[in-house]
């Protein structure tokens, strides 16, 4: 636990009014957008990088553990604090660098708001591709710790296939520059390997982004489907047509009466699902391809399929697929929302199963995910006042995520491990599998000051807990 | 004790995990072994680990022939050609490291698939080859490297541990991204011995149309009127007029040629030839077309076997590319050798072919490259082929390499004594 004098030579790295140590302040550093808390001992808005090397040196020296924050916005607890920990919040590391439109770049740093990158650029008719839901709130620089994704990352891919150089600063305070905006790089690809890795091997300070020139024509369409069944058996039907649309996204009956409840998109009420489904690029073919998923629709017994007549419409129909969550909360105090994925065809077939489930444990979930490239979001709605209610919906979320695995899938598809995954690895990885993984976070983060207890199985290393003198980061490690 | 003795052993040892037939002694020293599966492919280095040797893993040897590898053991992938999975509805597939390219072709394209690495010598070229060296070809530019659509991989490390990195789906972030490591890593990290990859559906007809130019200066401009346009090419290449001529000798036009290649229906490629425009000299297709795309894509592959040839592989700033060739063609003049370009200039990727008649091309590619590095400095990241080390500029995150190294490969066995 940093002691009063660390919190003082904190800020006297970053300013005196750049350190939070009150019990009311820090509260609202205790939680990300999952269900884990933690209250840090301080919160720390560096403005630098070289700030940020001098505080990770101070971690070392005083001997407490340090977590990056975004805008908090995760899923999987990846910014949450290990007991006695210091949070690094970007905040105040939040300017666009630079925008190099001739090699179709920008250098930003870590606080810079996702949507904000796009919007920078849109007079000169560039964006920034991946889209999470959160993309007003959240942070390029959480982004690249957690490998995030979004809607249109069935086209275009997620994160790390949009950054190409990173400034970082490792666990021992030193500061490496890996990448930059060449295609390639010279040497291993150390910038994919750091994004994705949840904090856990370094501190990223700036990074360099890659725009994409906007499409021409975009058309936007609304399958409505009378049953689950039908709009699942689209999607792959759709992408047996040879289709890859820019998004392909699906809501279940309940889910879009939550939402057209919530935010009037004009969804159908009385509809078994709905497919959202985005095509881009040049106007002669976004208009082969409408009319192709169209038809395709059409055979998979679709009642009705609408097209967003302009901008407004289309604007519409993504708020209710952006605010989805949000909407939610409407009908119960709290969620829980997975992340699993399984091979596309196998969609029908985990829907069938997560309907199992929820009557099994009698509890309501939703569905309402990035069903182009199978990725699950499943919510489970729940009181987080009443302890065995939580119980329930982990060990739910436990059933489906084994499915999504033995049906060949994952148990993550963007939001990341985490504090609230990590003992489900095993389900993924080997030993072996996750002891090559320990010895690459080691060779940066031996000592595990870094975002210590994350991403790594716990219960594997339980057997050498010790007692409450050991020393705090190891502690939180769980070694 | 000799090189020939340790082989001697070692080969008993290596007869023993991989079978009589699959280990026999190098002419140039040492052994060659080809084990069958993942766990002999353990087995292997941990032997190499225990006996102090170095291994360097081989493929179709695309990149430099595998009897120049400064090595004690010389593992080649030829039986690991284990189909793991295809879904072709999920439009994935997972194949062994000594699956040839073009089997993987064959296999998807029954399906109207394809899968989108168009490197060199595709009936030699290994899927463990393409990854290690993170090779590409002109569909670089419409479909992006391999690092963007391999979904996952299995690998044994240095030190002899079997572990896999992704999985079989196309998204998919638990753990750390290892496929991002070992792509690229030139075999110094660990043998890869199987991955799984996205496939994309395959284009129902394609066109390529030639514009030709006086200079380079000219067809870059015209490059960033396509880049600029809303039309998204298959690929986009630039070919030099020395390229051009390696590839079709008969040609006599000195002429710069960007090509686009364009996929869709009748109607899109209308809309191509209507943006592209005038400068538009010649369309190809069928057999025509490919035929132009398979020299494009071999230009240099017969390279590994001649001293007088050598290749590099730059990337640069999209907007460096007309003064990097500039330099390059300059520089080339006043070393006394001929420098063939092509290149995915939309992106910023450029093919350099050195030949020197009178001199050793390697020489000449060395001098090449420092001239570029004075003048570009850490705008440029340079691969050569088949050299002992395939990065010429050493990183500026070598500490950071050395410590992955460490982690996955700590006696240094993997391509020991030729990278590190």
């Amino acid at each position: 636990m940093p002691t009063p004098a660390v919190v003082e030579q904190l800020r006297k790295i970053a300013g005196r009014d750049a350190v939070l140590d009150r019990p009311e302040d820090l509260m609202l550093y205790e939680y990300d957008a999952g269900v884990r808390k933690c209250t840090p001992a301080a919160v720390v808005f560096p403005q630098n990088t070289e700030q940020v090397a001098q505080i990770m040196r101070l971690a070392n020296s005083a001997g407490f553990p340090v977590v990056a924050r975004g805008a908090g916005t995760g899923l999987s607890g990846g910014a949450i604090a290990p007991e006695g920990g210091v949070v690094v919040a970007f905040a105040r590391m939040n300017r666009i660098l630079e925008v190099d439109a001739d090699n179709m770049r920008a250098v930003v740093q870590p606080g810079v708001v996702n949507q904000q990158m796009s919007d920078t650029v849109a007079h000169l008719g560039l964006y920034f591709a991946p889209d999470p839901s959160s993309q007003k709130a959240c942070t390029i620089g959480g982004n690249v710790a957690e490998n995030s994704g979004g809607p249109h990352t069935l086209m275009y891919g997620v994160t790390v296939n949009h950054v190409t150089g990173l400034t970082v600063v490792l666990p021992s305070g030193e500061v490496v520059h890996f990448g930059g905006k060449t295609a390639e790089s010279s040497g291993y690809d150390l910038t994919g390997f750091v994004v994705g890795s949840e904090g856990t091997v370094g501190i990223v300070t700036e990074i360099t982004v890659r725009l994409l020139r906007r499409p021409e024509r975009i058309a936007t369409l609304l399958g409505i489907f009378e049953t689950i069944d039908d709009g699942a058996k689209t999607v792959a039907a759709i992408t047996a047509e040879g289709i890859t649309p820019a998004a392909l996204e699906m809501l279940d009956g309940w889910t879009l009466r939550a939402v057209e409840a919530a935010c009037h998109a004009g969804y159908p009420l009385d509809a078994g699902a709905v497919l959202l489904i985005e095509l881009e690029g040049l106007a002669e073919l976004v208009e082969e391809q409408a009319e192709a998923v169209r038809t395709v629709c059409f055979e998979q017994r679709a009642r009705e399929v609408r097209r967003a007549k302009d901008e407004n419409e289309r604007t519409l129909l993504w708020k209710g697929r952006k605010t989805a969550f949000a909407a939610l909360g409407r009908l119960a105090p709290s969620y829980y929302s997975q992340d699993g994925v399984v091979p596309r065809t196998r969609i029908p077939a985990v829907l069938e199963f997560i309907g199992e489930v929820a009557k099994k444990y009698g509890l309501r979930i939703g569905n309402i995910f990035h069903a182009g490239d199978g990725n699950l979001h499943p919510l489970i709605l729940f009181d987080p006042r009443d302890p065995r209610q939580l119980e329930l919906v982990q060990a739910a979320s436990t059933e489906i995520l084994e499915w999504c695995v033995n049906a060949g899938g994952s148990i993550t598809g963007e939001h990341g491990v985490g504090l609230e995954k990590r003992n489900l690895m095993p389900l993924l990885f080997t030993d072996d599998d996750l002891d090559v993984m320990l010895s690459l976070r080691n060779a940066f983060n031996a000592a595990g000051v870094l975002n210590p207890g994350k991403l790594f199985p716990t219960t594997r290393m339980c057997r050498e807990t010790t007692g409450p003198s050991a020393n705090p980061v190891l502690q939180a490690e769980g070694m | 004790v000799s090189t020939t003795e340790v082989a001697t052993g070692v080969l008993r040892e290596l007869r023993t995990i991989c079978g009589d037939d699959n280990a026999r002694e190098r002419p140039a020293g040492g052994v060659y072994v080809s084990p069958a599966s993942a766990e002999e492919v353990a087995a292997v280095l941990r032997l190499a680990n225990e006996h102090h040797l170095t291994v360097a893993p081989a493929g179709g040897s695309t990149h430099g022939s595998a009897a120049l590898l400064h090595t004690d053991i010389v593992l080649h992938t030829n039986l690991l050609t284990q189909v793991e999975h295809y879904d072709h509805a999920d439009l994935t597939v997972g194949v062994g490291a000594g699956t040839t390219i073009a089997q993987l072709d064959a296999m998807v394209k029954a399906d109207k698939l394809m899968f989108a690495s168009d490197p060199a010598l595709p009936e030699r070229c290994t899927i463990g080859g393409l990854l290690a060296t993170a090779s590409h070809g002109p569909l670089r530019h419409g479909y992006g490297g391999v690092r963007d659509y391999c979904i996952g991989v299995r690998f044994v490390t240095g030190e002899g541990r079997r572990a896999k990195g992704g999985g079989r789906v196309v998204k998919n972030v638990a753990g750390y991204d290892l496929m991002k490591l070992l792509i690229g890593s030139y075999g110094t990290l660990a043998l890869i011995t199987s991955a799984s990859f996205k496939l994309f559906p395959a284009p129902r007809q394609t066109r390529t149309f030639l514009a030709e130019f006086a200079t380079a200066k000219e067809a870059l401009e015209y490059r960033d009127r396509v880049m600029a346009s809303p039309l998204s090419p298959m690929c986009l290449e630039l070919v030099s007029p020395g390229a051009r001529k390696i590839m079709r000798p008969e040609m006599m036009q000195d002429s710069w040629v960007i090509c686009v290649r364009a996929a869709g229906s009748d109607a899109v490629l209308a809309r191509y030839r209507k943006e592209l425009g005038l400068a538009v000299s010649r369309e190809l297709e069928g057999e025509n077309e490919r035929g132009m795309w398979k020299a494009i894509e071999d230009l240099g592959c017969e390279v590994a076997a001649d001293s007088h040839a050598e290749m590099i592989y730059l990337s640069v700033w999209p907007r460096d590319v007309s003064p990097v060739v500039d330099a390059a063609l300059e520089a080339s003049a006043l070393e006394g050798v001929d420098v063939s370009v092509i290149g995915r200039v939309g992106i910023g990727l450029l093919m350099l072919r050195i030949g020197a008649a009178e001199r050793s091309a390697s020489e000449g590619a060395s001098a090449l490259i420092e001239t570029l590095r004075q003048k570009f400095a850490d705008r440029i990241a340079v691969k050569a082929k088949g050299a002992t080390n395939p990065w010429p500029i050493a990183s500026p995150s070598l500490a950071s390499m050395r410590a992955v190294k460490h982690a996955l490969d700590p006696s240094n066995v993997l391509r020991g004594r030729e990278v590190f």
